[in-house]
């Protein structure tokens, strides 16, 4: 890379909102570096440091508990995820979604998180975690807190993360386990690519959907009764998003793909 | 300048790196091992793959840094004894190789899908050189050389 910068290598939870206290305004944290490094190289992001988290023990780690429910720590990656028995057995969507994402060779450094906090519109895991109700905690040095992560996007690339904050896990609810669910993702080929348009669908004891790159954020619906005719969803989606025309796709193709797409899965889940 | 220690093809080293070195750059520049490629410096293409303990990872977007404690494999620690390996032969063999450019990539993306699949499928062949493009094979030969090299084509002649 052209730009020089300074690198930290916190080992705790602790060290790491100390560094950020005092550079969090001037650094970016390092993850897997899939889509930070590509903007570094390409002068997009000149960040003065980067705050590699990959050492912080803390942050690694999928478990399940029967109460608390599926807890992915930040730094576990694509492929971590995608061969974990847990996550097949109990949800699977979630494998489908870090799968999906990108080649082999990426997955093993992409993170869950990075993929989330890199905020584009076509992030992968969103859909398949807002249809499982996720979580996400959020940690600085002023302490902890967990919303929704349908409030953790505000824009195309923008979250609600502060300076000072950074992912500390991504949590399920117990409830969402072993849901009917699954996920589709339109390419323009069928290897590595980023999603023309993404659904993900979830049936328990209600139906719930997401949809990728069709608005500046990643979007869930509103639940709906398991009653409720396709028709309906397809027509709450569409009033929704917003898709616009770019180099992946037009703006009808997409609208057009969300229909197809909420049709299928409803007859595969639902019927 | 950051000092990192780790071993690359079986050999410890102990080394000085600039924090915004990629690990690309570092092992071409610095350790002289010019057989792993830059294409295109966005992870799309593969030609910079190397085995960061045992796993495939595009060497374009990590930092040399980032090795600090790790085992590296690149194209030049695969052959025994400066002969080549089997998965090495299977590509000659089969003319999986024109200007030569993907295949250091190819290889260690190979090398990893045969440790975790030691009878792959064409479809996870294919799933598993998502990453690595070929522009002179057309793949084919490519397929044919990672089956043939994990003993699942009948026997030609040699």
């Amino acid at each position: 890379m052209a730009e020089k910068f300074e690198y930290y290598d916190p080992k705790t939870v602790k060290e790491l909102c100390k560094t950020l206290d005092e550079v969090g305004s001037k650094t970016k944290i390092l993850a897997g570096g899939t889509d930070l490094i590509v903007e570094m190289r390409a002068g997009i992001k000149k960040p003065a440091g980067v705050i590699d988290v990959k050492k912080i023990k803390e942050l690694k780690g999928i478990d399940f508990d029967a109460k608390k429910g599926l807890r992915i720590g930040s730094c576990v990656t694509c492929n971590e995820l995608g061969r974990n028995p847990v996550i097949e057995k109990k949800y699977s969507i979630l494998a489908e979604c870090a799968e999906s994402i990108a080649s082999y060779a990426l997955r093993n450094r992409a993170t869950i998180a990075g993929n989330l906090c890199n905020a584009s519109p076509c992030a992968d895991m969103a859909p398949g975690l807002l249809v499982l109700g996720a979580l996400i905690t959020i940690v600085s040095s002023s302490g902890e807190k967990t919303i929704k992560l349908s409030d953790f996007f505000t824009g195309v690339k923008k979250t609600v993360l502060q300076p000072n904050e950074f992912v500390k896990e991504i949590i399920i609810p117990a409830e969402k386990a072993n849901s009917k669910c699954k996920y589709m993702k339109q390419k323009r080929i069928k290897g590595h690519d980023l999603s023309m348009v993404s659904v993900a669908m979830a049936v328990k004891d209600k139906i719930t959907v997401a949809i990728g790159s069709a608005y500046i954020t990643p979007v869930v619906l509103p639940e709906f009764a398991k009653s409720t005719k396709v028709e309906k969803i397809i027509e709450a989606a569409l009033s929704v998003v917003k898709p616009i025309t770019d180099i992946r796709s037009s703006k009808e193709y997409r609208l057009h793909i969300i229909g197809v797409y909420i049709k299928r899965l409803y007859e595969q889940l639902v019927k | 300048m950051k000092t990192i220690t780790f071993k690359i093809n079986g050999s410890k080293y102990s080394k000085d790196v600039e924090e915004h070195k990629t690990l690309l750059r570092f092992l071409r520049e610095d350790l002289h091992l010019t057989g792993t490629k830059e294409g295109c410096g966005a992870g799309e293409c593969g030609a910079c793959i190397v085995l960061v303990n045992g796993a495939p990872v595009n060497s374009c977007l990590m930092l040399a840094v980032e090795i600090d404690g790790s085992e590296v494999t690149t194209i030049e620690g695969v052959s025994k004894n400066g002969q080549p390996n089997s998965l090495q032969k299977a590509f000659e063999k089969h003319h999986a190789v024109q200007c030569g450019f993907c295949t250091p990539g190819m290889i260690l993306t190979a090398t990893d899908l045969l440790k975790r699949k030691p009878k792959p499928t064409e479809a996870e062949i294919k799933e598993a050189i998502e990453g690595n493009f070929c522009r002179c094979t057309g793949y084919v030969q490519i397929i044919e050389a990672i089956k043939d090299a994990s003993g699942q084509l009948k026997s030609t002649e040699e």
